[in-house]
Order: structure tokens, then sequence, then C-alpha cells
């Protein structure tokens, strides 16, 4: 173990449990800012992680042991998402192992969990956004197995610290491949955040929610429990965006160097892309998802035909 | 030792069978039934492990012969571990009524049959066999429903499609004992006709005993009729055995095959998949709808396969071995989690007296045994980490992966869309299993029956928790398993054997140490929340009390994915309101999602044979004269063949 090994996993580690509040906050800021308004300071965040974690939490009647562990359930799977996506090609493996597929997984267990509690407390508007959350996913998943395929196939392998090794430097951007792959990556970050086109993060309108949908029963620990987890989500898929689908150097060095500016510009294009946007219709996000993997597929097209 | 154990094993579900016919000794009788499908299990996995070989070699010759390899070793091993279970339910679930005795003793049948499939070394055993398995489930469901017209109704299409493509067997199997080649795969040669022939036979027929799509039609009718143990041995085990019979022909005795038949395999692969778990989506009837999982699992099984197929005839040796692994590991852990859930179904049912989605509810406090076993079969078939079908669905995964990275352009990008296909699935199967856990287990009971609903007998019990406990135990340690699976390709592979799954060109699946995180977070996050509350409340309705009848439906939750899928699926829905001066009184809806594989394929089909055989019947006039001249015209014709050489 040397110390890049060590920089590495600690800057995964320290990102994706205390940064991750932080990138939230910035897309809300820099979108407020993009809209004339002055809008909350980005460590907002963390003062409500803070004022939950003190609240005590209403908890619901008659529900069983599902609506209790989902927070937690929640949270441990993110974690070990946390652990698996590695900060640059020289992390260490820290016990879930560094495989992309292996992702989907544990992101499924998360939605799961939290769907299940929506059963639990039987709240309607719990239920409708835990329906959609859940169809909305069979899309993003496709196009999230697809867009890490097309790096995959690029690298040779599915552990992302291959991948992260054989997309550095500029050999790798001569086939068109890459590029589709990362086009059709944003498209998962967009739907994966719960951002707009996708999804409304500052709705307080019920019948509107995506992701806050299943969280209105919680309240307290609980509560920010599952903030912490979509900030988590959002470290993520953000550093995957930027460690394998942006340009970067091949020493770990670098990458690291490289990932917190590479991070913060892609909040500031969530919130750019916050502010052009309105949300779309609920039915026509599954076929924006569609045409996005029909792009990763183009993508491995275009690598094979590349390398035949 | 191994050998008696075997004889011992088969003996004890013989005698068991027998004894079981018999009003006194019927629980003791379905124990030692039990204990011999234990001992199979045994033999099975040790077998597998130690590499032994048992009894005869495969031969072509129609000399009956018995034997026991590697490959027949998992298999009786997946027999075992899901028999001795539902056996024990069966200890519970069944009344030693006549009907009862009849189907405890024809349970044991319906085993040896299978072990005989499994065993058998030469063509006419494993035929026999064969056809006999098709025909005691068939006899079973009769016995126990009584043979109503629903059950006459669903059986007579089993035995006829099964029967219908069972040709496919036939076909396959003779063809390759004519050839010589059953235990002899140098004996086809790769890419001739006989091999194409072979292979799409075999593909139809024991395609369509495992229940893929298009040839299904069977299984959702079969399945949900039998009772719970029955249902549970022929989705765990029944439809395993033809997966079986596909491999030892397509794997083992055809060679190698071209490239289009693995693009087929693995279309037909997601077509089953995926049309399994969306026509599952909309199933009312718990039962059906686990019937109908069955399928989407063999879709997931047969994508494992051709990329197999697919694997191999690029050259990729190592990875063909992998992806047959991952399909054999993902037969035994779907018998395990799909008996689990027919079993969790079946005490559901004897609870509550129904097993229609929207009337349960509220049972995991009630039935906290049979609940939590239910929802770590839920999590299981989901796909969900640190459970068994997560494992098997990544090495699958993996395996369609890697088929793009070692094949050519067109057969590269068609793996590389049936891997989306089999994203799409998971994530299919987790809001399908999100669902069936909310509806059954969670919320408030929708009716009084299963507000009232009492925990089942201890025997029904421990068989669920020890499925249940199966499901962990593959989830936490598939790697020790897959390296013995990798060894039984008949080509050279090997696999490190270590407990997680560590292969070559992967980032690796540390099982343990996943579960480890997830279980350990879990707990840690759970004991740092504390206890901290306010008050407890009941759920918010808009300060509305929470009634039953608003609570949300099995349609309702699926309605988004329904409304997208609106142009393929066509569904039909019906409203009808009464309104009286202007004013509705009275609002009727009706909504269901067709089976357009039945309707538009088979429904024609029947219409024309049927049509055909009304042709055909005037054929059969009934006079004398006819006949005759129907005789002088045979002659005439053949005669006429003789004389023009086409015949003699």
């Amino acid at each position: 173990m040397t110390a890049v090994n060590a920089a590495s996993s600690i800057a995964a580690l320290v990102g994706g449990l205390a940064l991750a509040p932080l990138l939230p906050g910035l897309v809300q800021h820099w979108k407020a800012r993009l809209q004339g308004r002055r809008g909350p300071s980005p460590l907002q965040p963390y003062r409500e992680l803070r004022r939950l974690w003190r609240k005590s939490a209403v908890t619901v009647t008659e529900t069983s042991l599902v609506y209790r562990l989902a927070p937690a359930c929640v949270a441990a799977g993110l974690f070990a998402a946390v652990l698996l996506v590695p900060a640059t090609s020289a992390a260490l493996d820290l016990g879930v192992g560094h495989d992309a597929l292996a992702l989907l997984g544990l992101l499924a267990m998360a939605r799961f969990a939290l769907a299940a509690a929506s059963w639990d407390v039987a709240n309607g508007f719990s239920l409708m956004g835990a329906s959609r959350d859940l169809s909305i996913s069979v899309f993003t998943e496709v196009t999230l197995v697809l867009s890490l395929a097309v790096a995959a196939l690029v690298a040779g392998t599915t552990d992302l610290r291959g991948i992260i090794a054989a997309t550095a430097g500029t050999g790798a951007w001569s086939s068109p491949a890459l590029a589709l792959g990362g086009v059709a990556f944003a498209f998962v970050v967009v739907a994966e955040t719960g951002r707009q086109p996708v999804d409304n993060p500052d709705t307080h309108l019920e019948l509107t929610m995506i992701h806050e949908g299943p969280l209105l029963e919680y309240a307290g620990r609980d509560l920010a429990l599952l903030q912490w987890a979509a900030a988590a989500r959002h470290w993520i898929v953000l550093t995957l965006a930027a460690i394998v689908f942006l340009p970067h150097a091949a020493n770990p060095y670098w990458q690291l160097a490289q990932l917190p500016i590479a991070i913060v510009a892609l909040c500031a294009a969530l919130a750019a892309i916050e502010t052009v946007f309105a949300k779309m219709r609920l039915l026509l996000v599954p076929r924006m998802m569609s045409v996005a993997a029909g792009i990763a597929l183009l993508g491995i097209a275009a690598q094979l035909v590349w390398t035949a | 030792m191994i050998a008696a154990l075997l004889f011992a094993g088969v003996l004890a579900i013989s005698l068991g069978g027998v004894l079981s016919a018999f009003r006194s000794a019927f629980r003791s009788a379905l124990w030692l039934q039990a204990a011999g499908a234990g001992g199979l299990a045994v033999v099975g996995f040790v077998v597998l492990w130690s590499g032994d070989v048992l009894g005869a070699g495969f031969t072509s010759s129609f000399v009956p012969r018995l034997g026991v390899d590697g490959l027949t070793g998992f298999f009786l091993g997946v027999l075992g571990v899901v028999a001795a279970p539902v056996l024990v339910y069966s200890v519970g679930y069944l009344e030693p009524t006549s009907a009862g005795r009849a189907v405890a003793a024809l349970m044991s049948v319906f085993l040896l049959v299978m072990v005989e499939v499994l065993c058998a070394r030469d063509p006419v055993t494993f035929l026999g066999g064969w056809e006999l398995m098709t025909l005691v489930p068939a006899v079973m469901i009769l016995v126990a429903r009584s043979a109503d017209s629903e059950s006459r109704g669903a059986v007579f299409t089993y035995v006829a499609v099964t029967h219908l493509g069972g040709i496919g067997t036939w076909v396959a199997i003779l063809l390759l004992a004519d050839a010589g080649a059953i235990g002899a795969p140098s004996a086809v040669t790769s890419g001739s006709t006989v091999q194409a022939v072979v292979a799409v036979a075999a593909l139809i027929g024991m395609g369509t005993k495992a229940g893929v799509m298009p040839l299904h039609v069977w299984l959702p009718r079969a399945h949900p009729i039998a009772p719970a143990p029955v249902s549970a041995l022929m989705s765990g085990v029944m439809i395993k055995v033809a997966i079986y019979g596909l491999v030892r022909v397509l794997v083992e005795w055809v060679g190698v095959l071209p490239v289009w038949f693995g693009v087929l395999v693995l279309a037909v692969g997601m077509l089953s998949a995926l049309g399994g778990v969306v026509y599952a989506l909309f199933q009312h009837d718990l039962k059906r709808l686990l019937a109908l999982h069955s399928i989407e699992n063999i879709g997931i099984i047969v994508l494992g396969l051709g990329a197999c197929l697919l694997l191999r005839a690029r050259g990729a040796d190592s990875w063909a071995a992998f992806a047959l692994a991952a399909a054999l590991l993902h037969t035994l852990n779907h018998a395990v989690f799909k008996s689990l859930l027919f079993l969790g179904a079946g005490s559901f049912q004897r609870s509550v007296g129904s097993l229609a989605l929207d009337r349960l509810g509220g049972l995991l406090r009630r039935m906290p045994w049979t609940g939590i076993a239910f929802l770590v079969g839920a999590m299981a078939i989901a796909g969900l980490p640190p459970l068994n079908g997560f494992a098997s669905e990544w090495l699958t995964l993996q395996a369609l992966v890697h088929v793009p990275m070692s094949g050519g352009v067109g057969d590269g990008l068609f793996g590389a869309v049936a891997l989306a296909a089999l994203a799409a699935t998971a994530a299919l199967a987790v809001l399908c299993f999100v669902k069936v856990v909310g509806l059954v287990l969670l919320g408030p009971p929708r009716r009084t029956a299963s507000a009232e609903a009492i925990e089942t007998p201890v025997e029904m019990r421990g068989a669920v928790a020890l499925l249940a406990g199966s499901c962990v135990v593959l989830g936490l340690a598939p790697g020790l398993l897959f390296a013995a699976l990798v060894s039984v390709a008949p080509w050279h592979a090997a696999a490190p054997r270590t407990v997680g799954l560590h292969l070559p060109g992967t980032g690796s699946l540390p099982t343990l140490g996943i579960a480890l995180v997830l279980v350990g977070g879990t707990a840690a996050l759970a004991l740092l929340r504390g206890r901290v509350a306010a008050a407890a409340a009941p759920t918010w309705a808009c300060g509305q009390p929470l009634e039953p009848a608003l609570s949300w439906t099995s349609a309702g939750f699926t309605k988004p994915i329904r409304l997208v899928l609106e142009s393929i699926l066509r569904p039909e829905r019906e409203i009808t309101t009464r309104s009286d001066g202007g004013v509705h009184q009275e609002v009727a809806y009706a909504g269901r999602v067709p089976h357009l594989i039945d309707e538009r394929l088979y429904r024609p089909a029947a219409r024309i044979s049927l049509l055909t055989a009304a042709h055909a019947r005037k054929l059969q006039s009934g006079s004398l004269g006819t006949y005759i001249g129907y005789l002088i015209g045979l002659v005439v014709a053949l005669l006429l063949a003789v004389r023009t050489g086409l015949i003699g």
C-alpha cells in the first residue's frame, strides 16, 4: 500500500460521507443565482441534517419492522455504493470490490427498501412516488448498464479501477464510443439525482413528487438518513461521470486533483440544466431514457466496429 | 459409500411413497420421503465437489443404464434441496384424506421419475422418464382438485402443449442416438445440418418443458392450480430438469454450435425474461404471478446458456464456462426461492383463504415466521444483495458483458441488447416484488380474513425458514459452488475456489464483504438513530381517516408501467357509469392486460386446427362404399408411386 492508494480511498470515503451534502447545496445555490435569487448558502443541507438529527420524530402507528429499518437500510446501501465507487485508478479494495455492475444491485436494494416502507405506511402519496420512481428506474437502469458497458468494453473489464485507467489520457477518445457513453450517462445523472427535467427537487406538491414522495412519512433522524442518502447518490453518479466519462490523467495523483474540479463543474452543469429545462411529463421520461439507452447502444456498436 | 447413500435415498423415497398411502403412517411416511430427498441432495453435491463418476457412462445404444456424473449430481442436489423442505411442509399442509394420501404417494413417484431422467445414461430411460415427468403432475393436479372443469381445462392445455412440444425432445435425442453422439460429442460435426436440426429440436422440445416463451402457454395455467407443494416441485424442480436436458444436448453432445444458434438462444431468453416479468406485473392472483416469474427466471437461465454458446463459438472458453456456471447457479437459486415463495403462498392461502393480491395485507405482523421467510424470498428473486438471486444475476450480467468483449460486431451488439434486457428485467422484478411484499405482508389488513390470520403449524414454518436460510447461505458463499460448476463444463476451465466471486475481467463480488457492510451498516445506523420519538400518529392522508377501501391496489401501483408500455401491451379497460337525472349513481370499472402470445398466436392456431379437424371429419362419412373408395384410391396411388419409381 502506497500513499496514493491510501489517499484515493480516503478521498472516496471523506467525499462520499462528509462532502456529499455539499453537492445538492451547490446545485441549489447556483440555481438560485442563475434565476436571479440570492438563494440558500451551499452549506444549507448540513444545517438541515443537524436540525433533523436533533429533532424527535413522529412515527407512524401500525407499521412493521420494514418502516422502522428502511432509512437505515437505504443509508447502508448507499454507504456500500460509496465504498464501491473508487476515486482514482489506484483505490484500495474497501471490502465491497469495485465492480461496475454490482453498483446496480446496491442501488436497487435502496429503492426496494424505500418502496416497501411506502407500502407499510400505506400513504397514497408515498406509494405514488414509489411507483413512479420504480417505473422510471427500469429505464434508468438500462441506460446505466449500457453506458457502463461502453466503458467496460473500452477497458476490457468491469473493474472500475481498470476502467479509469483505460479511459485515461487521449487514447480512449480516438473512437466515438466513450463520448456516446458519456452522453447517455448524463441522462442517468439527471434521473438518479432526481433533478429536472425528470423530477423537481423543490416541489412541495405531493401529486408531482417522485423521489420526495416516499419520504413523506419520515421525520427526525430517519429523514436525516434519507437526505444523506440522496446526497450520497449525487456523489456516486457525479464521481462516476467525472472519473469515467470526462477526460482525465493517467497519474492517480492528477486524478485526485482533478476529481473535485470536475465534480464542482458537473454541479454547475446540473444547476444550468435545472434552470433551462422545465419538468417534463412523467410518461415522457421513459421515452427520453430510451433515447439515451439507444445512444449508449450506438456507443457499443461504434466500439465494436472500431476494434473489429 | 456415496452409491449406498444414493440407493438409501431412492429407497426411502419409494418406501415413503408406498407408506403414505396408509392413513396411520401418513406423517412419518412424508418425513421418510423428506429424509430420502435430503440424502439425494448430499449425494448430488458430494459428486459435484469430488468430480467422481458413479455407475455407467453415456451410451447411444438402447440398453438401459444409470449413472451419476458432475452435472447430474448438481441437479440431484437441486432436487434434494427443494424436495426435502417441500416434503416437510407437506407434513403440515396435506391432510390424510384420500386425495391428500394420493398426492403424497404421487409426489414420491414424481421425484423418482425426475431422478430417473437425471440418472439416465441411454435414450430409452431418458425418454421414458421424460414422458412420465409430464404425466405424473397432471394426475396430481386432477386428484388434488377432484377434476373440476377449471383444472381439467388447464391440465388438458398442459398435457397437449408439452406433448406437442415434446416431439422436439424425441427428435433431438433419437437423432443424437442415431449419430452415436450421446456421450461422444465428436460424432456430430460442427456446422452440419444434423447439428442444427438437433439443436433447434432440443430448444423447442426441452424449451416447452422449461416454459420458455413463446412455448410457455401451459405454465401459468398448470402451476397455480396445483396444491402448494406440487407447485413448488413443478416450478422448483421439474422445469429445471428440462434445463438439465438443454445443457446436456446443447453444451455437451452436439459439439460447438454456430454463432447464429447462440443468438437464437439469447433471443428466446430475452423474450422469456422480459415477457415473463411484464405479464407477472399485471396479475392479481399471487400464484399466477409466481408462475409467470418462473418464466422470467427460466429466461435469465437461458440468457446465461445463450451467452455460454456464443462465447464458446467465439473461442472464449473460460468465460463460456463461467456463463454456463452462472446459468446453473441461477437454476439452483431460482429453485430455492421459487419453491419458498410457492410454499409461502400456500401458507397464506391456508390462513387467509384467498390469494387475490388486493385482499391480503398486514400478514408480516400476523404471521412473522412465514412473513419474514417470504420477504427474504421476494428480495432474493428481485436480485437484491446480499441474497442468492443477486449473485447469479450479477454473474449472468457479467457473462453478457463479455459477449461483446470477445465476439464479432453483430453478435456482440446482440449481447449488449440482451444485457439491457436483463437489466430491465431485474428492475421490473424489483417493481413487481415490492408490490407483492407490500400487498401481502405490509400495511393495514385489507379484509377481516387477513386481519385474523394465524401462523401455520411448525412443519410449514420450518420448511419456509429452511429455504430462506438457503437463500442467505447461497448469497453469502456462491463462490464455492461456482468453482465446482465451472469444472462441470466439458472443456477445460477453472475458477478460483473462494467464498466470493473473484473472476478475471470483473471488479469481483466479495459477497461476504457486501453482506457485512449492508447488514452491519443497517444495524449500526438503526442503533445510532436510537429511539428518539415524539409521538406515534396514524398515516397522514390529507386529514382523512385511512380506509381500507381507499388503499392502493396492484393495478394502481403498476399503472405508470402499463401506460408506458400501452402500445405494446394493448391493455383493455371498460368503465360503465349509470347516471340518473344527470347524477352518476354507479361506476363500474373492469380492466385487464390480455396475454398477447395467447391471443395472437395460440388462439388462432387452436381455431385453425379445430377448423381443419372439422373439415377432416367430412372424410369420415360412415358409409362402407366411401371407405372402399379410399382403399382403392390408396392402392392405385401406391401402384403409381412404385411405377414411377418414387418408392420401392
